[in-house]
This record gives C-alpha cells, sequence and structure tokens, in this order.
C-alpha cells in the first residue's frame, strides 16, 4: 500500500548521500583532470604520470604501504581541520601543532629511556595531545576573549613552533654529531611497523602483509576519526560544537558558551594535531629534527575540505592524498614529472569543494537525469 | 654597543623590509574595504616573486619582470576573485587554496624551466635611484649621512609604495570611487540598491590587491634578494595581513604598521650578527617577527573593527 511512499524515501535518502559524496568524487575528479592538462601542457604523457602515481601507491604491498604511511597524519590532521570548522574556525595552524606534539614525544620518549612500551608509547601520545592543544590555547584564548583572527594567529604560532624546534634540535636536544637531529628514540618508545606483527610464514602467506613501512600510527588515526565521530554525534561537547559552528549567536541566546566553545574546539583541534606529529615521530623517523613534516599541518586543510569536515569522510579522503604522495617520489623518478604537481592537485580540489557551485552543476544534472528516469 | 646597533642603515633596512609587507598590506586594505578578505596575500607575493625572476632572467631587463610579477598577481588573484564573488565560495578557503596552488605552481615550473629545485640563478636587480655623495666631516656631514642613508639609498618600488601608500590613502577616503569601495564592505545591499554593480566593484578591488601583491613580489626578488627561492614569502603575506588589521584597515595605516614589522626584522638581523655579544641563539630572533605580529593582532584587535561585510559573499537576489 505504502510502497511508492517508501520508495520516494528511499530514493532521497540516495539522493542526500550522493548530494553528499557527490560534490567530494567529482571534486577529485575534477582536480585530477586538470592536473592531467597542466602535465600535458608541460610536456609530458599524463597515462605514464598517474599509471606510475598508482604503482606507487598501490602497485605491490609495500606501496600500499607507503600510502597508509602517508595516509595516517593526514587523517589526524584533516581530523584536526574538521573538527575546528564544525566550530566555525579555521585551524590553519595545524602544522605548528603538529611539530609541538612531534616535539613532546620525543622529549618524554627520551626521558623515559629504555621503559617498557605499555608505559612509553601511551604516555607520549598523551604528552602529543598535550602539547597539540597548548599550542592551540593561546590562539584559542585571543578568539574567544578579543576576536584575533585565528587564521593569522594560529599561521604565526606555525613560524614560531617551527623556529622553536629548529633551535632545540640544533641546541639542547641536539646529538652529538653534525646533524641537527636527537638521539633515536628506544625501540620500545616507537610504533612498530605493521609487518613486524606478523610471522615470516604467515607474511609469506598472505603477501599484502609486507607493508613495507606502514606502521601502528594507522590504528592510533582510526580510533581517533571514531572518537570524534561519536564526539560529534552523540555528546553535548560535540552538539555545543556544531551549534556554534552553524550560528553562533542563536548558540549564544540558547545558552552555550561561544567563548568556551571556541577554546575547547582549537584545543581538541590542537590534539590531534599534537597526535599526527607523535605517531610521524613515532612510526615514521623515530627521531625529531626540523623538517619532520613534509607540511602534512596544510595537506590536512584540504582533506578535510574533501570530506566535507566528516570525521568518517576524512579517512577516504586521507587515503586519496596520502596515495597521491606516496606515489608522487615514483612519477618523478619514472615519468619525470615534477611531483610539486601533487601540490597543484591538492590546491585544486580545495578550490573545487569550495566552489561548490561548479560542482553542484554537475550533481544537479545527475539528478534531474535520475529523476527524469525514475519517474 | 648601542653605537652599533642604532645606526642609519638599520632605518634603512626597516624601510626596505616594510616595502613588500607594506604593498601586500595596502592590497588587502582595499580588498577587505570592498568586502572581500585575501588570505592569498602570501600567494601572489610568491607568484609574483617567480614570474617576475623568471621575466629577468628570459630578457635580462629587471623592469620588465616588475611588469610581468604585477600581471601574474593580478591574473592569480583574477582566481580568487571568481571563486570569492562569482561562485561565492568562503573566502578564507579560496585564499586556502591560491597559497597552497602557488607553491605548488612555483615548485613545479622552477623544476620545469630550470630542472632543479630550491633557488634560481641570479638575476640583474634594480639598484638605487639616487647616489649622493657624503662630502665632508663636521657635525652637518653626519645628519647628511643619517638622511642620505634613510631616504636616498633604496631602489625605485621602495618610493613607489610610499607614493602609493599616500595616493591609496586619499583615492579610498577622499574620491567617489572609495566612497563606493568603502560601502561595498559596509552595505552592499544599499550600494546594489542605488545601482552600482557590487560584483564589478569588489572584482576591481581584488585585482587591485592583486597588483599590489605582485609588486611586493617584485620587491622582493628584483630589488633585494635578486633571486627565486621556493616559498621565500615565507608568511609575510600574513604579516602583511596583521599589518593591515593594526594599520585600521587604512593604506596610510597598513604601510606605518609594516615599517613597525620592518624595524623589528631589521633590528633582529642586526642582532643577530652582534650573536657573539648578546649570547641568544638566532631561531630567538627569527621567531620575533612572529611573535610581534600575534601581539599586534591580539592588543588591537579588541579595538578596531573590520568592514561590516568583509568576508560575507554577496547574493544578488
Amino acid at each position: 500500500m505504502s510502497e511508492p511512499r517508501e520508495d520516494a524515501v528511499v530514493q532521497r535518502r540516495w539522493m542526500t548521500i550522493l548530494q553528499k559524496t557527490g560534490t567530494p568524487v567529482i571534486s577529485a575528479l575534477l582536480a585530477i583532470a586538470v592536473g592531467s592538462i597542466i602535465i600535458w601542457a608541460s610536456g609530458y604523457d599524463p597515462l605514464a604520470a598517474f599509471a606510475a602515481l598508482f604503482k606507487g601507491s598501490f602497485g605491490s604491498p609495500k606501496a600500499v604501504g607507503d600510502t597508509l604511511l602517508k595516509s595516517t597524519p593526514l587523517i589526524l590532521t584533516g581530523l584536526a581541520v574538521a573538527y575546528g570548522f564544525r566550530a566555525g574556525l579555521f585551524n590553519i595552524g595545524a602544522e605548528g601543532q603538529l611539530f609541538m606534539g612531534g616535539l613532546a614525544a620525543t622529549a618524554l620518549g627520551l626521558a623515559l629511556g629504555g621503559a617498557s612500551w605499555w608505559v612509553s608509547v601511551p604516555l607520549m601520545l598523551l604528552a602529543a595531545m598535550l602539547a597539540g592543544a597548548a599550542w592551540a590555547f593561546i590562539p584559542a584564548l585571543l578568539k574567544a576573549r578579543i576576536g584575533a583572527h585565528e587564521v593569522i594567529t594560529t599561521m604565526m604560532f606555525t613560524y614560531i613552533g617551527r623556529y622553536f624546534v629548529g633551535y632545540l634540535v640544533n641546541g639542547p636536544m641536539k646529538e652529538p654529531g653534525n646533524i641537527p637531529q636527537t638521539p633515536a628514540l628506544d625501540p620500545a618508545a616507537q610504533l612498530p611497523r605493521i609487518a613486524t606483527l606478523f610471522s615470516e610464514a604467515a607474511r609469506e602467506a598472505v603477501p599484502i602483509l609486507n607493508l613495507g613501512r606502514a606502521h601502528m600510527g594507522i590504528l592510533v588515526a582510526l580510533i581517533a576519526a571514531v572518537v570524534i565521530w561519536l564526539i560529534l554525534k552523540y555528546t553535548t561537547l560535540g552538539f555545543e560544537n556544531r551549534a556554534v559552528g552553524f550560528n553562533r549567536w542563536a548558540s549564544e541566546t540558547a545558552g552555550i558558551s561561544v567563548q568556551w566553545t571556541t577554546v575547547k574546539a582549537l584545543c581538541i583541534s590542537g590534539v590531534l594535531a599534537g597526535l599526527a606529529g607523535a605517531t610521524e615521530v613515532m612510526g615514521v623517523h623515530h627521531r625529531l629534527f626540523d623538517q619532520f613534516s613534509s607540511g602534512f599541518g596544510f595537506t590536512g586543510i584540504a582533506v578535510a575540505l574533501l570530506a566535507k569536515n566528516h570525521p568518517l569522510g576524512v579517512i577516504p579522503a586521507a587515503l586519496l592524498f596520502g596515495a597521491l604522495s606516496a606515489g608522487a617520489t615514483t612519477m618523478q623518478f619514472e615519468a619525470k614529472v615534477p611531483q610539486d604537481i601533487i601540490q597543484i592537485i591538492q590546491a585544486l580540489v580545495i578550490f573545487f569543494v569550495a566552489a561548490e557551485e561548479i560542482v553542484l552543476w554537475f550533481v544537479r544534472r545527475r539528478q534531474k537525469e535520475a529523476i527524469s528516469h525514475a519517474g | 654597543m648601542l653605537d652599533s646597533i642604532i645606526t642609519p642603515d638599520l632605518f634603512a633596512a626597516a624601510i626596505r623590509i616594510a616595502t613588500p609587507l607594506a604593498l601586500a598590506a595596502i592590497g588587502g586594505t582595499i580588498c577587505e574595504r570592498s568586502g572581500v578578505v585575501n588570505i592569498a596575500l602570501e600567494g601572489i607575493m610568491l607568484t609574483g616573486a617567480f614570474f617576475g625572476t623568471a621575466v629577468v632572467l628570459a630578457t635580462g631587463e629587471p623592469w620588465l619582470g616588475v611588469i610581468a610579477a604585477v600581471l601574474a598577481g593580478v591574473s592569480i588573484s583574477a582566481v580568487h576573485a571568481f571563486a570569492s564573488i562569482n561562485l561565492r565560495s568562503d573566502q578564507t578557503v579560496s585564499g586556502t587554496a591560491i597559497n597552497l596552488l602557488a607553491l605548488g605552481v612555483t615548485g613545479f615550473l622552477m623544476k620545469l624551466w630550470y630542472g632543479h629545485p630550491g633557488t634560481t640563478d641570479q638575476i640583474k636587480t634594480l639598484g638605487s635611484v639616487f647616489t649622493f655623495d657624503a662630502p665632508g666631516g663636521g657635525v652637518l656631514a653626519e645628519v647628511w649621512r643619517w638622511v642620505n642613508a634613510i631616504l636616498f639609498t633604496h631602489s625605485p618600488i621602495v618610493y613607489l609604495a610610499i607614493i602609493i601608500a599616500i595616493v591609496a590613502q586619499w583615492a579610498v577616503f577622499k574620491t567617489r570611487w572609495g566612497l563606493r569601495l568603502r560601502a561595498l564592505g559596509e552595505h552592499p545591499r544599499a550600494v546594489d540598491t542605488v545601482g552600482v554593480n557590487v560584483a564589478r566593484g569588489r572584482w576591481v578591488a581584488v585585482l587591485m590587491s592583486g597588483a599590489l601583491a605582485g609588486l611586493a613580489g617584485a620587491n622582493l626578488t628584483i630589488e633585494q634578494v635578486g633571486s627565486f627561492t621556493e616559498n621565500m614569502t615565507n608568511g609575510r603575506g600574513f604579516i602583511a595581513l596583521a599589518a593591515n588589521i593594526f594599520g585600521r584597515w587604512t593604506p596610510v595605516g597598513s604601510y606605518l604598521a609594516s615599517l613597525l614589522f620592518g624595524f623589528a626584522d631589521a633590528l633582529q638581523i642586526k642582532l643577530q650578527i652582534l650573536r657573539g655579544v648578546v649570547n641568544v641563539p638566532p631561531q630567538v630572533f627569527q621567531a620575533l617577527p612572529y611573535v610581534l605580529t600575534v601581539i599586534v593582532v591580539a592588543g588591537v584587535v579588541g579595538r578596531a573593527v573590520a568592514p561590516a561585510a568583509s568576508g560575507v559573499p554577496y547574493r544578488k537576489d
């Protein structure tokens, strides 16, 4: 009896999902298309370039491992930026909080020396979270109390944080020798590689387990994504965050403290960015030096926007950018295309997601077709 | 020790360092006055710096490089204008996209054209406009030495920036165009009602800010450094935004605020040279301009008010 009606409901639900995922997917495709045109116009073969890129990001278990390796910090910085956006705040300085997280994890890890892993790993992650939050706290306070624009202040804190780390690895924390870096972390203070969790025999039987340099940080990142999703969906904290992002005046009227929510939002954002610093130090480099992040904080902006600030959407978005950056080296080596093209594609993704009207035009056309077919 | 820090060339350096900041800050002022936030100043400046250098490398003509830098700035700011005015994108996000795009494009072309990352070859630069002698001795000669160093040792764009600051101040506050510009940023609906084209007015403002930030890039490479290095703007666009706020959205105010940042930077460079005497790590000095920016933004924002419609896309219906 009510079948046509249910059909309509189901169809509308599909429409919403299509609209939500459609824009990001089309944005990403458009960005890759424009990137291909740039590659072609520069005198290279786009097909060869993307073939090499694919080989470097998914062509072998080791390549998949590299993609996971690059995606790990991007999930966390993507979450950091997304959580801020959901409160109407633009944490452009996740990079700085990431630096401080990496610093805190290293400092504590070195101090703990040879403590067992179940003591050092959680404590180091915690230290990184606190350091990230602390680095976001002053911009947060300035934003909440006097309205100082967080884009300028968090950006400035990024520079300050970088110089601070630069000073420490050239000075007090420098290991003996000529290289400006800290001593290596004790193996118990590192995040183990995924491949090492399996026995030789298991890895031989299931080759996909040979994930190369991918490390357990991916687990930390995935847990963080689920936790942030739960917070946003089911807790008062998350509700207030969303409410303030949606309409700060209405929230204030409804009795939500906009100032306090602002501080919490930027600090939680800092916690996530700080974690990204910790996983990079503990899982990849096993020490601190001043170039340990290749702009993960900034790529996190693209990740968050592509995910439309949805914590679970951040995971596929980060995988896309992780794959792009994992494959970039192979692409530059085999197809000779400068790997900066990846940064151009990232920028284009942000641009197309922001300029939703171009993309929505495509989606609406698809919808019209779908409706006319259904009708 | 103070004698070796407080010298004429400290002040001359302050004016020099302030110039790119001031040009970009004035661009930011004009842009925000029209109701469009321009976070992209950093990327526009970098683009101008790169294409300016590239043209000088190709032609050997510094002035052609300056023109190229301005045109490059205008072109990339057109992307920002299209996104934020016609497509009504979030302006901060669009600006961020342009900053990343500028980093990617300049790095990509660097490798494509010159075959290596990092820094380009040295280019022919624009030197001092005046070359006066400092004759004789005595008090008068000492005074002349200061005046000459501070006022008459600069390259053309440095003077141009001062002229632009004054002309822009006049244009924004004393002309019909300026009145409309400010109205666009305060109450676009009202401007629309009396028959002024909001989109066109904002387009002009964004392109002007692109030209100024491009010129800032030209000053950086063609007058100051003499080569292009990847990501050489190093946050100057953001400091310029802060200078614009500190200057309370006025061109002359932006210039004076930039002078303050220029002085801080000149001072830290001076102090770094004297590092043997004052035993402080160089990174402390390098971080100084950024710390100052935070203090300035924090200290002044409460009392300065941005144009009411700044950052709000205008929908005509």
